[in-house]
C-alpha cells in the first residue's frame, strides 16, 4: 500500500474546476514529483492534500487513513507536512521561534532539541541566525528555514511546493541536493516543480499535470527522455 | 508640481489649524501661567491613570485584529460587563465593611469575578457571533460585531436598569502620598501599578509561551500556521481569553476611577481604546500600550494646555473633543499608527 493515495479528486474554486479527477500515489521512501506549467493545478493538489481545500469528489488516503473531514492542523499532526509555495516563513518571529512552530505538535522536548541540532548541521547558515527575525533572511536562507521548520515536525511525508522558485541557479542546485539528503534520511517526498528537468532528475516517479489533469506519468528518468515532455518543458 | 485638489487643501487646512491651536494655545497658556505645577502634575497623573486603562482595553482590540483582522466592536461592552460583575461583588463587600478593612482580598475578589465574567462573555461572543463569519469577506463581520455591542448594552440595560449605579469608594482609595511636594493619589498608583504588572505578564505570555508564539504565527499567516499543526481555533480562543482578562481588569479600574457603572459605560472608553490601538499601529502589542498612555495623557493635559491659551473657558470639559480630534487626525494622516503598518496592506 502506498503511503499517499490520491484517488480521482475534483477540486473547485467556486465554479471553476481546478482539478478534474486526479489520481496519484506516493510510495514509502520515494521521491515523487508533480510537474507542470503555471496554473496547471500543482499547488491546488498539495493544498487539497494538506486539508486547506476540500475535494468535492474523490478520496485522499495517508497511510491508509481517509483524510476527509480533517482540518489542516490535524493532517499536519499525522506526519503529513507541507513547505508551501513562497516559503511562508513567519517573518516577524525569530528563526528559533519558526523552528519551534514547526515542532508545535510534538511534546518530546529532548527529541525536538536533537532535531534542532540536526537542522543546524543540515543548514549551518541558520545556526548563526537563530536569534534573528526571520524576515531579515535572504531568499535562500528563507527556503532553508521553511524546509527546516517543516522537518522539525518529523514528517513521514514532506510536500514541497516549488522550493526552487525565485532562487539563483547555484542555490537551486543546493535545494535539490538537500531534497536528496532528506530523502536519504528516510523522509518520503512529494515535490511540486516548474523546473521539470531538475525535479525529474532526482525523482523515482513523476507525474505531468496540465489544466487539472494528469497527462503523463512514469519513472523519473523515463519522463525526462519522453519526447512529449522534452517538447513541452525542456525546450 | 502636482496641483492640489479641494480635498488636499482642506486636509492641509486641518493640519495647519490643529498645529496653530496647539502652538498658539500652549504659548498662551504658559504665558498666562494660570495653572500651578501641582495642577499640571494632577493632569499628568490622571492622564497616566486613564491611559493605563485605555492601554489594557486597546490590547484586546489589537490582538483580535492581529489574529482575525476583525475589529471587535463589542470589546468596550465586554469591559462594561466586567465592571458590572465587579460592582455586584464590590457593593456588598463595601456595605459590610469588608472592602474597607481587607482591601487586598476584597480587590482580588472583585477582579476575579470581573475577569471571569468578561472573559466568559468574550469567549461566548467569539463562538456564537464571530466564528460563523470567519470566512465571510466584506462588512458582515463588522456589522455582526456592532450587533453584539448593542445586544450586550441592551441586555444589561434590561437586566439591571438604565440608572447609573455609584461604584463603592472605600476610604483607603482616597488616601494619597506626598512625593517631593506633589500630591499622588493612592488609587492612581494602584491602577497604574497593577496595569503595568498585568501588561508585563501579558507581554511575557505572548513572547515566551508556546501559545503566545502560536498566536503571533497565526497573526502573520494563519494558513502557514495551520500547516505547522497549529489549531487556529484554539489560538483564537486564547486571544479572546487574553483580551477578556484585560477587559475585566480595565472595567473594574475604569469604574473605580469614575466611581460609577451603567450599561453604556463601555462605549466611550471602547472607542477611545480602539483609537489608541490604531494610534499605536493596530496589530502591534507595544503599540497598543503606548497608544493608550499617549491618548490618556493628551486628553488629560491637552485641554488646559492647548485650549486655555486661546481663551476657551472651562477647557477641562472638552477632553473628549481633544481625544477624538487626535484620533481623527491619526486616521487621516497616519492610519498605520506610530509603530504599525497600514491596515490595507495586510494579507487578505
Ligand atoms: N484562490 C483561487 N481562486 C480561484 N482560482 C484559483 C485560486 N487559486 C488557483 N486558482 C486557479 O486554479 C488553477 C490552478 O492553480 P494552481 O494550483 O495554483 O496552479 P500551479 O500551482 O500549478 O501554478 C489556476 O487556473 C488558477 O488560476
Ligand atoms: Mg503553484
Amino acid at each position: 500500500m502506498a503511503l499517499l493515495e490520491i484517488d480521482a479528486i475534483h477540486v473547485f474554486y467556486d465554479k471553476i474546476e481546478a482539478l478534474k479527477g486526479i489520481s496519484l500515489a506516493v510510495e514509502q521512501r520515494q521521491i515523487v514529483t508533480l510537474v507542470g506549467g503555471n496554473g496547471a493545478g500543482k499547488s491546488t493538489t498539495l493544498r487539497a492534500v494538506s486539508g486547506l481545500l476540500h475535494p468535492r469528489q474523490g478520496t485522499i488516503r495517508f497511510d491508509g487513513r481517509d483524510l476527509a473531514g480533517l482540518g489542516a492542523h490535524d493532517i499536519a499532526a499525522t506526519g503529513l507536512v507541507q513547505v508551501p509555495e513562497g516559503r511562508r516563513i513567519f517573518g516577524r518571529l525569530t528563526v528559533a521561534e519558526n523552528l519551534e512552530m514547526g515542532a508545535f505538535t510534538r511534546r518530546d522536548r529532548h527529541a525536538v532539541a536533537e532535531d534542532r541540532d540536526r537542522m543546524m548541521r543540515l543548514f549551518p547558515r541558520l545556526r548563526e541566525r537563530l536569534k534573528q527575525v526571520a524576515g531579515t533572511l535572504s531568499g535562500g536562507e528563507q527556503q532553508m528555514l521553511a524546509t527546516a521548520r517543516a522537518l522539525m515536525a518529523r514528517p513521514r511525508l514532506l510536500l514541497m511546493d516549488e522550493p526552487s522558485m525565485g532562487l539563483a541557479p547555484m542555490l537551486v542546485e543546493q535545494v535539490f541536493e538537500t531534497i536528496r539528503t532528506i530523502n536519504a534520511q528516510g523522509v518520503t517526498i512529494l515535490l511540486v516543480e516548474q523546473n521539470a528537468p531538475a525535479a525529474l532528475g532526482i525523482a523515482d516517479h513523476g507525474y505531468v499535470l496540465e489544466s487539472g489533469r494528469i497527462v503523463l506519468s512514469g519513472a523519473g528518468r523515463e519522463l525526462l527522455d519522453d519526447e512529449r515532455v522534452r517538447r513541452a518543458y525542456l525546450g | 508640481m502636482a496641483r492640489m485638489g479641494a480635498v488636499d487643501v482642506a486636509l492641509w487646512g486641518m493640519r495647519i489649524g490643529v498645529v496653530l491651536v496647539v502652538v498658539v494655545g500652549t504659548i498662551g497658556t504658559l504665558i498666562k501661567g494660570r495653572y500651578t505645577a501641582a495642577q499640571w502634575f494632577d493632569f499628568v497623573m490622571f492622564g497616566l491613570t486613564i491611559g493605563s486603562i485605555y492601554a489594557q482595553i486597546a490590547l484586546g482590540y489589537t490582538m483580535v485584529y492581529g489574529v482575525l483582522r476583525l475589529i471587535n466592536f463589542a470589546h468596550g461592552d465586554i469591559v462594561m460587563t466586567g465592571a458590572f460583575a465587579g460592582y455586584f461583588v464590590a457593593a456588598p463587600l463595601d456595605r459590610s465593611g469588608f472592602l474597607q478593612n481587607h482591601p487586598v482580598p476584597g480587590m482580588v475578589a472583585i477582579l476575579v469575578v470581573a475577569i471571569a465574567t468578561s472573559t466568559t462573555i468574550a469567549l461566548l461572543t467569539e463562538r456564537i457571533a464571530y466564528r460563523p463569519f470567519r470566512r465571510v469577506v466584506g462588512l458582515a463581520p463588522l456589522i455582526c460585531a456592532i450587533g453584539v455591542s448593542f445586544f450586550l448594552e441592551q441586555t444589561f440595560r434590561g437586566a439591571f436598569g438604565s440608572a447609573v449605579k455609584s461604584y463603592p469608594s472605600p476610604e483607603w482609595q482616597r488616601a494619597s502620598f506626598n512625593v517631593i511636594g506633589f500630591n499622588v493619589p493612592g488609587i492612581d498608583v494602584l491602577v497604574i501599578g497593577l496595569a503595568l504588572l498585568f501588561m508585563l505578564v501579558l507581554y511575557l505570555v505572548v513572547q515566551r509561551t508556546r501559545m503566545g508564539k502560536a498566536m503571533r504565527a497565526v497573526a502573520e499567516d494563519g494558513e502557514a500556521a495551520a500547516l505547522m499543526g497549529i489549531d487556529v481555533n484554539k489560538v483564537v480562543v486564547f486571544t479572546f481569553t487574553l483580551g477578556g482578562v484585560m477587559a475585566g481588569i480595565a472595567g473594574v479600574f475604569y469604574a473605580f476611577v469614575y466611581k460609577q457603572v451603567y450599561f453604556f459605560m463601555g462605549f466611550t472608553p471602547g472607542i477611545k481604546a480602539f483609537g489608541a490601538a490604531v494610534l499605536g499601529g493596530i496589530g502591534s502589542i507595544p503599540g497598543a500600550m503606548l497608544g493608550g498612555f499617549f491618548l490618556g495623557l493628551v486628553e488629560s493635559v491637552g485641554p488646559s494646555l492647548f485650549l486655555d491659551g486661546i481663551g476657551i473657558p472651562a477647557p477641562y470639559q472638552l477632553r473628549d473633543l481633544i481625544a477624538f480630534t487626535l484620533l481623527i487626525m491619526v486616521l487621516i494622516f497616519r492610519p498605520q499608527g506610530i509603530l504599525g503598518e497600514r491596515m490595507a496592506k495586510k494579507r487578505a
